[in-house]
């Protein structure tokens, strides 16, 4: 009996150990991006929140089996979540058991940078540089994956416009036109409910879609820095920029401007609703081109479709070629796991990759290549591509990866409820003011 | 009265399972209660801020306190709906001749059935655009004012998410509940009937009092399980819209895995554990202090 008891206390005794050794922090020094040494072939991972049949995993796949065939035991492995809050679940929960793989994906979060600040991502500056690819990317899309000192450390492997689709039909039967501002969109909205359409398709189950539209009227009124300031509570919801926009979405509200019920409805809803013609709008990006300017578009609407970029306001201290442009989730390098043959299979696939990418008419995150429009796109494709030359130097940042992440979740829910008019604008001032006050200092201090 | 040396040995054999048990259960809620000590993020240093998360969670913080009254509800409507229903249909089965194997097939088929599942499909039952089941039901049999996005109303969310939880156990606890009816002695009942009792006489004094032991054990595994509900309304609304169908669970979850704010969670876990016993508690001294009135 005593020696069972004396197993069972090594067992456990050792399971701590184990645990404990699991814990030890990264050696690495992050700006040291070209590591030298024997470049050894092994599995390397990329946890990944992207399309699983998407262009950039297709295209990564590729690359790596290339890569392998010149060096035999090496291997991609693609460990994916779609899923955006599921995946953000994951990465923190790897990151507190300081389990990162070798690459993973993150937005420009608070969290992120908290993991740069300690070392623990490669610093992808000083990595392009190196690699001598930093001067192919488009400036924006290095800019969006940014930290608010300007460091960088994820790498863009997207480049996307986002736009407000519409239904031109759908508006002319309600006798109203483009909106000038983001002042006329409430006016608008009634003048569509009234014809019996359902103004703007919204996917308000996955929240961010909503939190697009909190983020328009401080980029118009109080440009980019509006938000960097609110993250950190040098900002208020109580200033006039804040206020501007929580009052714009209480009307956006009050005028019922996204389809009923628009809180339990997902992504393919809200795009059913705008591609089968019932909703007037749809606010997405260019990474839908392949389904709504394409002959993949419902024949029905396909003649009907066009797009307006994010209107202005009159006073806006943002021009009208300022909007929502977001590199899409950025790729970190682990400085942990960062080595000869990592540096080696990057420098290989970042090279290949913009060529490859551009081939399957999405935008690179470079200026190198060109996008080839599909053979069966119709001419918005192309009309959409073109928007990528003009833009203006600054950009809307989305919310969702501005804020720290209590501050963020709140937002969301008291968001819906404003919308839903199941509060004040001033319930929602003083709810958010006081949740940023109660949650940003420690996140930014 | 076991002979010493089987004693041991069914010591020994306990001994494994107890060991997984404080493996498994007690050594993580011992964690818990360390962790709710202690800020975390899960990247930085653990601070040690005392009673700190105590203090915020009890006094601060008002999702606590509308996820702790929605958790209450949420546990009211699945109890009604599971241990009612089961007792319900248990007691319409024993009456019935012939059938009973299919009607009780088809009431535990939802057990069956993966939550995810049963999320979504009640996704599609409740939705107004496309009309869902729910709204076209009400709309045929002319309560058409009725019709509403029952997730997207903050009235009605807190019951919509609850219905699916309630409705998917009531078939196992109809199970449980049949089985103890059976086992009513039948001279009883037929000694009783003789004595002129009425059917409702006959279900309360004489089946109701007899299967009370395994109403108790269901009572408690039905409360038990409907305060840890969460996948249900997490899938279904994850809490929204706003607070509406926020749960203890839920909001513990997204505390720990959304907001990293472990230490905070933890606290929020512990209080989950005290509210479970607490609740066993009361169950079992309500039916005690009945058993000896």
């Amino acid at each position: 009996m005593k020696k069972l008891f004396r197993a069972a206390a090594v067992a456990a005794v050792a399971a701590l150990a184990l645990t404990a050794c699991g814990g030890g922090g990264g050696s690495s020094d992050p700006a040291n991006v070209s590591p030298t040494g024997e470049i050894k072939p092994r599995e390397i991972s990329w946890l990944l929140s992207r399309p699983a049949d998407g262009a950039v995993i297709n295209i990564m796949k590729k690359l790596a089996d290339d890569y392998a065939k010149d060096h035999p035991g090496f291997a991609l492995n693609f460990i994916t979540t779609p899923d955006r809050p599921s995946y953000i679940q994951k990465l923190e929960t790897l990151a507190a058991a300081n389990k990162l793989p070798e690459l993973f994906d993150t937005d420009a979060t608070p969290f992120a940078q908290q993991l740069a600040k300690q070392g623990k991502m490669v610093d992808a500056d000083k990595l392009l540089k190196s690699l001598d690819v930093y001067d192919d990317y488009r400036p924006g899309a290095l800019d969006y994956q940014r930290f608010d000192d300007g460091s960088l450390y994820m790498i863009p492997f997207q480049f996307e416009l986002e736009f407000i689709w519409y239904n031109k039909a759908l508006l002319q039967q309600a006798g109203v036109s483009v909106p000038k501002s983001l002042d006329d969109l409430p006016a608008m909205c009634t003048a569509l409910r009234d014809a019996g359409i359902t103004p703007i398709a919204i996917d308000g189950q996955d929240q961010w879609p909503l939190e697009r539209y909190v983020a328009y009227q401080p980029f118009r009124e109080a440009g980019p820095d509006f938000i960097q300031k609110l993250k950190k509570g040098e900002a208020k919801f109580s200033d006039p920029a804040g206020q501007k926009t929580v009052e714009w979405l209480a009307s956006l509200g009050r005028a019922k401007c996204f389809q009923d019920g628009f809180s339990s409805q997902g992504y393919s809803d809200a795009q059913n609703q705008f591609t089968s013609g019932k909703a007037a709008m749809y606010n997405i990006g260019t990474w839908e081109l392949p389904s709504l300017a394409t002959d993949k578009l419902n024949p029905d609407v396909r003649d009907d479709i066009d797009f307006f970029t994010l209107p202005t306001t009159a006073g806006s201290v943002t021009a009208a070629n300022e909007f929502v442009s977001p590199s899409g989730i950025g790729m970190a390098v682990n400085s942990k796991t960062y080595d000869p043959l990592v540096s080696d299979f990057l420098k290989f696939a970042l090279k290949k990759y913009p060529s490859e990418y551009a081939a399957t008419g999405a935008l690179s995150p470079t200026t190198n290549v060109e996008t080839a429009v599909p053979a069966n796109a119709t001419p918005l494709y192309k009309k959409a591509l073109e928007k990528a030359n003009d833009l203006g130097d600054k950009q809307a940042m989305p919310w969702d990866t501005q804020l720290d992440p209590t501050t963020n979740g709140r937002l969301q829910q008291e968001l819906v409820l404003l919308v839903q008019g199941n509060i004040t604008p001033e319930q929602f001032t003083s709810t958010m003011d006081s949740t940023v006050a109660q949650n940003a200092p420690k996140f930014f201090k | 009265m076991l002979p010493n040396r089987s004693r041991l040995s069914v010591l020994v054999f306990l001994l494994p399972p107890l060991l997984l048990y404080g493996v498994a259960v007690l050594f993580p809620i011992v964690q818990s209660l360390f962790l709710s000590f202690f800020s975390w993020n899960g990247i930085s240093d653990m601070e040690f801020v005392g009673l700190a998360n105590y203090v915020r969670m009890l006094t601060a913080d008002d999702i606590f306190w509308r996820s702790f009254f929605n958790a209450l509800g949420y546990l009211a409507i699945c109890l009604v709906l599971q241990l009612g229903g089961a007792l319900l249909v248990a007691s319409l089965l024993t009456s019935m001749r012939r059938g009973r194997e299919l009607i009780k097939t088809l009431y535990l088929l939802p057990a069956v059935i993966s939550t995810v599942a049963i999320a979504f499909l009640f996704v599609r039952i409740y939705s107004i655009d496309p009309v869902g089941l729910l709204n076209q039901l009400l709309h045929w049999i002319g309560l058409g004012a009725l019709e509403r996005p029952w997730l997207s109303d903050i009235n009605t969310v807190l019951a919509a998410v609850s219905a699916p939880e309630g409705w998917r156990f009531t078939g196992l606890y109809m199970l449980i509940i049949y089985a103890a009816l059976l086992s009513v002695p039948q001279e009883l009942e037929e000694a009783a009937r003789l004595d002129g009792a009425s059917r409702w006489q006959l279900f309360t004094k004489i089946r109701f009092p007899h299967i009370m032991p395994v109403w108790i054990t269901t009572t408690i595994m039905a409360t038990t399980y409907g305060l840890r509900g969460f996948d249900i309304p997490y899938l279904m609304t994850n809490g929204g819209p706003g607070q509406s169908s926020e749960l203890l669970t839920t909001y513990m979850y997204k505390t720990a895995f959304s907001s990293t704010d472990f230490g905070y969670a933890s606290t929020i876990a512990v209080f989950i554990v005290v509210e479970c016993l607490v609740a066993v508690g009361l169950i079992l001294f309500m039916l005690k202090r009945k058993a000896d009135a």
